[in-house]
């Protein structure tokens, strides 16, 4: 069967399964239940291993344990239990262990709420770990899109010895579309996983997968060896959209469910005689500077950032702006999702919109 | 339509869309959102429509709240078994756990005043064939402690769905009525799609998709 209907938990879950998941581990949170309430029942029927941790804490560190021993591990949550996994995610990092984080967003600080929100842009690219360290970061706006990249991250991961993060709102974790799982995607090739655990073969020297480099010398090395790692990431697997860019008036800057908005928004706006586009990032780390570089529009006056938080990747499009247009912001938080007819407000009054 | 009707189904199958076009189109007294399974998309986000029409609306979250996140039931639920003269939709959660609740109401059935339908949408995975439809019915039956009394065709992919994904569901779903003896009771077209010559198994329940809204 080609084409069905998934919810987009469900969509996550299959996807993982057909990147090659080999063990899940997660502990449940709404809104993103069905992805280990799915895994539960699909992997066990396939011979694979889903634990049931006793907590965040223990699911990010057995998915370190898994992918030390070479084997394709995830973990999934929602926001306050993603903010649990930090120390988990820049062990990770530090040890250059693949592995797949999924984040669905809800409402925050704290217990917040469980309606669907973008409040966790910061801790997704920015994280709350220790040390010079990225995860890579994906925000796909569609249950397709979803799948073709979830289908993508254990590649991705293992090639970069990295973890990778699907980052998606409550809206797209709990919303249903008809896709198609058999959409195929972007191969590379993987060198052996020589750094895992597992075992000498009676002849090889032990490996040991660790964070730890007392001396400062050889620290500084691993962390400039990190860089160019990260620079890699930067250079190839940086992602986004641009969509109805010839000679625009305005530019909306969204991700997500908000991207979908928006797109919905441009079209009342032409209506309008106004032409407005939108640069849609797909990686939020990296974050697609050079959409702003190459950004050529003579009546462009002016960028709208449009999020479900208060301006955190405001922050990102400031800096890649770099001084050449105005910025505006338009953001609702709370687990309001705002409709199309507030973005073409937004951009119908974007003089007053203007961070200063 | 009989007094009371409950809906069932496997998660996704479009439960609560049914159960709030049955509600609506039939004119009946009370919603009563069971669902105590999904975080989203649930009936009682819709009380402010159905208090307009003069639906009643029974769920289980807090007064003013819609987006709790709880496990219980509120004392209301049997407002329909002790008063005769009202009618009523219940739009239980999905699959067998959400099935479980009914057993809330084995001291009132079964009963001739009312339906449990089972609503399928064949394309869900785990409803696509009438093996796993029949498979299903019985983990409704085992949960819930009841026998459905009948069945819902909701085959669809939302708005991209067409005359053919209906007739492909009804396909199966005769197939299923014919080894559990069920009927098909009702199935859900949706209104861009609908023709007079349309014609269909059961009664052709015309859906308004109050979820899907315009940009998703």
């Amino acid at each position: 069967m080609a084409k069905q209907l998934m919810k987009g938990n469900e969509a996550i879950a299959r996807a993982a399964m057909l990147g090659g998941l080999d063990a899940f581990f997660g502990y449940p949170i709404t809104p993103q239940n069905e992805v280990p309430e799915y895994l539960s029942r699909y992997m066990l029927e396939e011979g694979k291993v889903f634990v049931q941790s006793e907590s965040e804490v223990a699911a990010i560190n057995m998915v370190y344990g898994a992918a030390a021993a070479g084997f394709r591990a995830m973990t999934s949550s929602s926001s306050p239990g993603i903010a649990l996994k930090q120390e988990g995610i820049t062990y990770l990092c530090g040890s250059e262990l693949p592995c797949v984080i999924c984040s669905v967003m809800r409402g925050g600080p704290g217990l917040g709420s469980i309606q669907p929100s973008q409040g966790d842009y910061n801790q997704a690219t920015r994280g709350g770990g220790n040390g010079d360290y990225h995860v890579i970061v994906f925000a796909p706006e569609t249950i397709q899109e979803t799948i073709d990249i979830m289908k993508e991250a254990f590649d991705i991961a293992d090639y970069y010895r990295n973890p990778v993060m699907i980052l998606v709102d409550g809206l797209i974790g709990q919303m249903m579309e008809s896709v198609d799982l058999t959409r195929p995607v972007k191969k590379r090739f993987l060198p052996e996983k020589d750094f895992a655990t597992t075992g000498t073969n009676h002849h090889n020297k032990r490996n040991v997968v660790n964070s730890l480099y007392l001396e400062s010398a050889e620290l500084e090395a691993h962390n400039l060896a990190l860089k160019k790692k990260y620079d890699k990431v930067i250079i190839n697997d940086t992602r986004y959209e641009l969509i109805n860019m010839e000679d625009p008036d305005y530019v909306i800057v969204a991700f997500g469910t908000m991207s979908r908005v928006c797109r919905s928004a441009i079209e009342t706006l032409s209506e309008k005689k106004i032409r407005v586009g939108i640069i849609r990032p797909i990686s939020l780390w990296p974050f697609p500077n050079r959409a702003f570089e190459t950004l050529e529009a003579p009546h462009l006056k002016g960028i709208l950032v449009v999020e479900m938080n208060l301006g955190q990747m405001l922050t990102d499009v400031i800096v890649a702006n770099n001084g050449k247009y105005p910025i505006g912001f338009y953001g609702r938080a709370g687990g309001v999702v705002p409709d199309p007819s507030n973005v073409v407000d937004a951009i119908v009054h974007f003089k007053d919109l203007v961070v200063k | 339509m009989k007094r009371i009707t409950f809906i069932t189904g496997y998660f996704g199958s479009g439960k609560t869309e049914i159960a709030l076009n049955l509600a609506v189109q039939k004119r009946v007294n009370i919603l009563l959102d069971l669902d105590i399974v999904n975080p989203y998309f649930r009936s009682r986000e819709q009380e402010p429509l159905l208090k307009e029409l003069g639906i009643r609306t029974i769920s289980s979250g807090l007064v003013n709240s819609p987006h709790a996140d709880l496990p219980f039931l509120a004392k209301e639920v049997y407002i329909p078994f002790h008063d005769q003269s009202l009618s009523a939709v219940y739009d239980l959660g999905g699959s067998g756990s959400g099935a479980r609740l009914i057993r809330q109401f084995k001291d009132y059935l079964p009963n001739d005043e009312v339906d449990l339908l089972f609503c399928v949408n064949i394309n869900r995975e785990v409803t696509d064939t009438a093996e796993k439809i029949i498979e299903e019915i019985h983990i409704i039956e085992s949960s819930g402690g009841v026998r459905p009394t009948g069945l819902i065709n909701n085959s669809n992919f939302l708005k991209e769905t067409t005359v053919q994904d209906i007739i492909a569901g009804e396909k199966v779903l005769l197939s299923v009525a014919k080894a559990t003896k069920l009927p098909i009771v009702y199935t859900g077209v949706v209104s861009s799609i609908d023709s007079d010559d349309f014609h269909v198994a059961g009664e052709k329940i015309i859906l308004k998709l109050y979820f899907n809204k315009h940009w998703l």
